[in-house]
């Protein structure tokens, strides 16, 4: 067995994919339409484009349960998932120029610097800098 | 103050409240990284940080949940992908990691990717030129 895919759900799409490319700077990779509102949307990171893939999925505005687990992870500021930077400060600093909203600012937490921000489709993600 | 910010700061006051440690294993990962090409045993890392082999052993595993040998190949095949990708031979990357033997290498390079060296380089190659 392999990991190969990694789901975020999203509330919208259209308007994720937006974000994780212009700001996060992932790349899309496959783009299929699933049914009238939905596709097979994933993205891969710009430095390992054979590396796992981001599947975007709407689970959130089709099954009621996962819009309630996601809403409160949200409401709890538990962040969804997590990506590796090389470094945090830095990744902070520039995310926060395209306007990016962070609920947690750069904090070491013994071997690790972390941060969190909002991603605008309903989660939180941390970013993560091994010391 | 979010539930996860409460959270953050109660484990960080429990967990790494010791902060001699994590400077101990913080340098220790750092080495790696950086000499991850030469010969790097327990003994050189322990007398690096004036500590004993054991103890640091254990404080490494503690806060890395992973041995410094573990963490050690797992840097030295981040970066053989990373001189593979660039076109570099089997052998030169081999030796550029700090591995003595080709065969050596192979063997631990395909059981840590899947692949054999010269079929990932291959088709990283293939990859870059599409």
């Amino acid at each position: 067995m392999k990991v190969s895919i990694i789901s975020i759900p999203v509330k919208d799409q259209e308007k994720a994919l937006q974000f994780y490319t212009e700001k996060l700077g992932f790349l899309k990779k496959v783009d299929v339409p699933l049914s009238e509102h939905s596709r097979w949307l994933t993205l891969v990171s710009k430095e390992e484009q054979d590396g796992p893939e981001i599947l975007l999925e709407p689970a959130p505005n089709h099954f009621e349960p996962a819009r309630i687990y996601q809403n409160a992870l949200f409401e709890a500021g538990i962040p969804y998932t997590q990506f590796n930077v090389e470094n945090v400060q830095q990744e902070y600093e520039r995310l926060l120029g395209l306007g990016v909203e962070f609920s947690i600012t750069p904090t070491e937490m013994g071997t690790v610097k972390i941060a969190v921000f909002n991603d605008t489709c309903g989660n939180h993600i941390q970013l993560v800098q091994m010391l | 103050m979010t539930y996860y910010h409460a959270e953050i700061t109660r484990i960080k006051q429990i967990c790494y409240a010791n902060k001699g440690q994590i400077d101990t294993v913080i340098e220790t990962r750092r080495y790696i990284t950086k000499h991850f090409d030469e010969a790097i045993s327990l003994e050189l890392l322990s007398h690096k940080q004036f500590t004993s082999k054991f103890h640091l052993l254990r404080l490494f595993k503690k806060y890395y949940g992973q041995t410094p040998q573990q963490y050690l190949a797992d840097r030295r095949i981040e970066k053989a992908k990373e001189f593979l990708s660039t076109g570099l031979s089997v052998t030169a990357v081999c030796f550029n990691i700090g591995f003595e033997s080709p065969a050596s290498f192979c063997t631990f390079f395909k059981a840590r990717v899947g692949v054999n060296p010269a079929e990932f380089r291959k088709r990283a190659i293939l990859t870059k030129s599409e």
